[in-house]
């Protein structure tokens, strides 16, 4: 079967944005059309994958299609790809998968959001509409209330306690500082995030991501297009997704995702390869406590150790065996929802091809994971990427 | 329970005497009792029916204008012209009367509450009947169907599972009509929302409440689900608490208040 590679990335900077969809999106194609080494136009592609949850309203239908015709890949097959903040770890799955199967040789996945042009009353309203909506909307929760019910438990259950998602909020901040990308560059002290405004009893403002105006485009090539339009190729080395209950209440345990842990599982087996091979993951740090179950879920910390792990700054760039959220993650490189997942492949592809800035340059990296999550855990969406074809 | 014992029913102040049952608001102004921030005339008749249950038969009742009577009808009574049992709303107080008879008072002492803060409240409600949804919400019919359910906890059963709130599953997992859940439960998780954390459809109100309260329960009959505390509820949640729960107002959307379970903190 065909092999599959990214062999061009680029993005927005995450964050506050003067352009719309359109003008975000251009901008984003442009500079991930521009990152490719070899001889490129856009009318080479076959087919485009957009992950939005189309925030606000504004373009709710036939999203991709006006994306697209702005961009120079008309009439070809597009779709908007909606697995809430996963859309577009969705979206590269399915593009992934288009040219596994044959039917397609370059195939564009992007996602794109438009966050910060809304009232603080209609993004309030959006933000929930990803949650289960007879239950738990009813019951008051948003995101911030679904995670801080996980984390308390978490707390309850393992003895992980908040200081743990503190050390993961002024990791990720430092992270982010150096990132041009990035929503907010900021340092951010120990102590300054401790004793954050508090949002979500036990969560405060730095235990949440920024909600962000953002698009990011990867297109992704079969091996024997690849090898000719890129001298650097990185290479899909797995793809793995899973779903679990919408609702919490219906799932066994909220102290971990299993949607995460069988995406991750069959990303790994697809890469022969487990958790301790991977030199850097970004994984969807929406919520500080989102990081700490995504270290146990994903195996890079067992379970209930997620706040140790946090604690002995294990994440932290090139101090221990991988670097989690190189970019800042949603934290601080911000989270447009639909344009997260691939914002992530394009961080792993510039990281694997050390084209990042130098001060935060993960050394030696080989081998990267990304991780998706859409809402509390109802979608997944892992992929692993090498820098050599296994 | 003996006649005439008067007691706090799920932060209502109540008495049951000879020919029925006479249930308050706890919250009073210059001693007259007015609604708590999630009450109302429905409220408290479901809470006084609940309570009366545990004594008498209830077959059928009649209430007045002010009263839900679909929410009646979702919590299990049978709302008739003719009901033996009648429930009568005080005109100018957050008082009711549950009787086979004659209409029946009670004298007790409140609780002073704040005048402006109730206002406030008072006048969110109001302005929240007025409230358009921009989409993915409950409609009115997903309202209704899920009302037994939300309201009285109807539940469903499957082999040895107990199954709430309902599903709709295919083959062999499709599950059976079962018994309400007995209403009882532990507080596994909570958190507290600021009034920026909460969803719009609170945003009127959470701000002068000091944002909302929300517990992850697993209630005694083995399910799990998620509940807003009492907007006036004084114990503080912590997980390994027993909950019990009682009606309230949730939000009003489109004209119409939404009603649904509310935990409070043993």
């Amino acid at each position: 079967m065909v092999d599959v590679a990214v062999i061009g990335a680029g993005q927005t900077k995450f964050g506050n944005h003067a352009l719309g969809l359109k003008g975000m999106w251009a901008e984003s194609a442009e500079n991930a059309f521009a990152s490719i080494d070899g001889d490129f136009e856009p009318s080479m592609v076959d087919e485009a994958f957009i992950g939005s949850i189309a925030f606000g309203g504004g373009q709710i239908g036939n999203t991709a299609a006006l994306l697209t015709e702005h961009t120079g890949m008309d009439n070809i097959p597009v779709r908007r790809v909606e697995n809430a903040c996963a859309s577009s770890g969705f979206a590269f799955r399915d593009a992934w998968m288009a040219i596994k199967s044959g039917q397609a040789d370059i195939v564009v996945a992007g996602g794109i959001e438009k966050m910060n042009d809304l009232t603080p009353e209609r993004k309030r309203f959006w933000l929930g509409v990803s949650g289960d909506t007879e239950w738990e909307r009813l019951a008051g929760l948003t995101f911030p209330g679904t995670y801080a019910l996980m984390a308390r438990r978490h707390f309850h259950e393992f003895g992980s306690v908040h200081d743990d998602l503190v050390n993961i909020s002024v990791k990720n901040h430092m992270h982010g500082l150096d990132n041009e990308y990035a929503h907010i560059r900021k340092d951010v002290s120990f102590d300054k995030a401790q004793n954050g405004f508090m949002v979500a009893d036990p969560l405060t403002l730095y235990d949440c991501c920024p909600t962000s105006d953002g698009a990011s485009t990867v297109i992704l090539a079969a091996d024997h297009v690849a090898k000719k339009l890129s001298e650097d190729p990185i290479w899909v080395l797995g793809s793995g997704a899973g779903s679990d209950h919408l609702a919490l209440h219906d799932r066994p345990s909220i102290t971990q995702l299993i949607a995460s842990q069988r995406a991750a599982r069959s990303a790994y087996d697809q890469a022969g390869i487990d958790a301790s091979d991977i030199d850097m993951a970004e994984v969807h740090d929406c919520f500080t406590i989102a990081e700490l179950m995504a270290t146990e879920d994903l195996g890079f910390a067992s379970r209930g150790e997620g706040g140790l792990f946090a604690r002995e700054g294990r994440g932290r760039r090139n101090e221990g065996s991988v670097t989690i959220n190189a970019s800042g993650g949603l934290k601080s490189k911000g989270h447009p929802l639909g344009a997260t997942g691939t914002g992530q492949v394009v961080e792993v592809f510039k990281q694997l091809r050390g084209e990042v800035e130098s001060s935060r340059q993960v050394r030696d990296a080989n081998t990267a994971l990304t991780h998706n999550v859409g809402g509390s855990g109802a979608t997944c969406a892992v992929h692993v990427f090498g820098r050599d074809l296994k | 329970m003996s006649s005439n014992q008067c007691i706090n029913w799920q932060g209502n102040l109540a008495c049951i005497q000879q020919d029925g049952l006479v249930i308050k608001s706890r919250h009073t102004i210059d001693g007259n009792h007015v609604f708590g921030p999630d009450s109302d005339y429905t409220t408290l008749a479901v809470s006084g029916l609940s309570l009366l249950s545990e004594e008498s038969e209830i077959n059928t009742v009649t209430v007045s204008d002010n009263i839900d009577k679909l929410v009646l009808q979702a919590c299990g009574y049978l709302v008739d012209e003719d009901g033996e049992w009648k429930i009568n709303c005080a005109n100018d107080s957050a008082s009711i009367s549950i009787s086979k008879g004659v209409e029946m008072d009670w004298e007790v002492p409140g609780e002073e509450t704040d005048r402006e803060r109730y206002d406030l409240i008072k006048n969110a409600w109001l302005q929240e009947m007025n409230a358009v949804s921009q989409g993915a919400f409950v409609s009115e019919q997903a309202y209704r169907s899920g009302a037994a359910s939300r309201m009285n906890f109807s539940s469903q059963q499957l082999g040895d599972i107990r199954i709430w709130p309902p599903r709709e599953m295919i083959g062999d997992q499709r599950p059976v009509d079962a018994p309400p859940l007995g209403q009882s439960g532990i507080i596994e998780s909570w958190t507290k929302l600021s009034a920026g954390g909460a969803p719009s459809e609170f945003s009127l109100r959470a701000p002068i409440l000091g944002g909302i309260g929300t517990v992850f329960v697993k209630m005694n009959d083995g399910p799990r689900g998620v509940f807003l505390i009492a907007d006036d509820e004084t114990s503080e949640p912590e997980i390994g608490k027993v909950v019990s729960f009682g009606l309230r107002r949730i939000y009003a959307q489109d004209g119409l208040i939404r009603y649904g379970l509310k935990a409070l903190i043993s």
